[in-house]
């Protein structure tokens, strides 16, 4: 085995990479040593086979091949780091993508999208199961109409405020009306009692105001 | 017989014509017009002082419940009078009136049936010849209108208004 500074310039002697002072002193050498002389025919042959099955050059794909490749390297360095750094811990995006690998997870996905849909579509029963005060107008000065719905009378309040007192000496009486028949074509109400009497027929003036036209008991 | 059938021929046209002259007049049809539904209204007397009722005996229908217990809690007071009541029709394409007073009733005009039930009303409060208010409601059955009226004898006159289930 020769010494590595030997090898190496035996490598670049066969080369060609010496110099001209170089080379006239490694070929004094070759000739007063026959082993090595010796086994620089064997690597020069061998060099020389080698060449003769290489072609002489290699054509370059393209201008910018090296180039292009010493980038595809840095970006496979980059990648390789990457998964080095993830590589510790299984991320919860490979796992969420095994389970859409999973052959059940179309069926369960479009059930649950139906359920969401239904849910979110169905109608709000707690806002449509009572009554509405859409509008409301006070024509009086003074007069304020406010609603709301109370929950624990589940009952929806129109309440007027600056209203007019009734004198407390005024009596105010009610009656019972149990069936009524109107006509029409006379813009009239007749109002019958529970026997079927007649309590009070109710039209309108020619202002639109009501207008009684039967005594009825009052207070 | 052929001499005597042109004479039945003839005939037969005045034999009906006195036939229609003898024939009884029809009777008038009298058309209900078309509801929308059936509404119960009152005007009940709220008040905490028990001797200002006047001992009227009229009893809520039954579908409201515990009507005076639901009046309390929107209005406060301990006791609830109903002084007058009413069961009207609600026409279609006609008003109707809900009178259970002379002193305070109410006009209805329907706008159709609404969404997911109910009626859909305008609303006229009526106190003798001066309206109070005049509102657009959904009237829904189960769930009563309160209308918290004028004041009276420290206490206060309260009109309810509820849809019947058909």
């Amino acid at each position: 085995m020769k010494p590595p500074s030997e090898d190496h310039d035996l490598i670049r002697w066969i080369d060609g990479e010496m110099n001209d002072a170089e080379r006239a002193t490694f070929e004094a050498r070759l000739k007063s040593d026959p082993m090595l002389a010796k086994e620089a025919e064997e690597l020069r042959a061998l060099s020389a086979g080698i060449q003769a099955h290489l072609p002489a050059e290699m054509k370059i794909p393209h201008a910018d091949f090296f180039n292009s490749q010493i980038q595809v390297r840095i970006a496979q360095m980059d990648l390789d780091e990457s998964r080095q750094k993830q590589a510790g811990n299984t991320s919860l995006a490979d796992l969420f993508l095994s389970w859409i690998r999973q052959p059940w997870f179309a069926t369960a996905g479009a059930v649950a999208l139906a359920v969401l849909g239904f849910v979110w579509m169905r109608p709000h029963t707690q806002d449509t199961s009572h009554s509405l005060i859409l509008s409301s107008y006070t024509p009086g000065l003074g007069v304020e109409a406010s609603t709301y719905h109370d929950n624990e009378a589940d009952a929806t309040v129109l309440m007027l405020d600056g209203l007019e007192e009734v004198p407390s000496d005024r009596k105010i009486s009610g009656i019972s009306v149990h069936r009524s028949e109107t006509e029409p074509e006379v813009a009239s109400t007749t109002l019958f009692d529970a026997t079927g009497s007649p309590l009070l027929v109710i039209s309108r003036d020619d202002a639109g105001h009501p207008l009684f036209l039967t005594n009825t008991p009052r207070g | 017989m052929k001499a005597i059938l042109p004479a039945l021929l003839i005939l037969i046209p005045g034999v009906n014509l006195f036939a229609q002259e003898k024939a009884a007049p029809q009777p008038l049809t009298v058309v209900k017009p078309a509801t929308e539904g059936k509404v119960w209204g009152a005007l009940i007397f709220a008040t905490n002082d028990a001797a200002q009722l006047i001992g009227s005996q009229e009893k809520a229908p039954a579908h409201l419940g515990q009507l005076n217990d639901r009046l309390s809690k929107v209005f406060g007071f301990k006791h609830f009078e109903i002084l007058g009541q009413h069961q009207q029709d609600i026409f279609r394409e006609y008003e109707s009136w809900v009178v259970p007073s002379r002193d305070l009733f109410l006009k209805i005009d329907s706008n159709g049936p609404a969404d997911n039930g109910g009626v859909k009303l305008h609303l006229q409060v009526w106190r003798e010849q001066q309206v109070l208010v005049k509102s657009d409601a959904v009237l829904r059955a189960g769930s009563p209108l309160f209308i918290g009226g004028p004041k009276w004898k420290n206490g206060r006159l309260i009109f309810v208004l509820s849809l019947e289930r058909k």
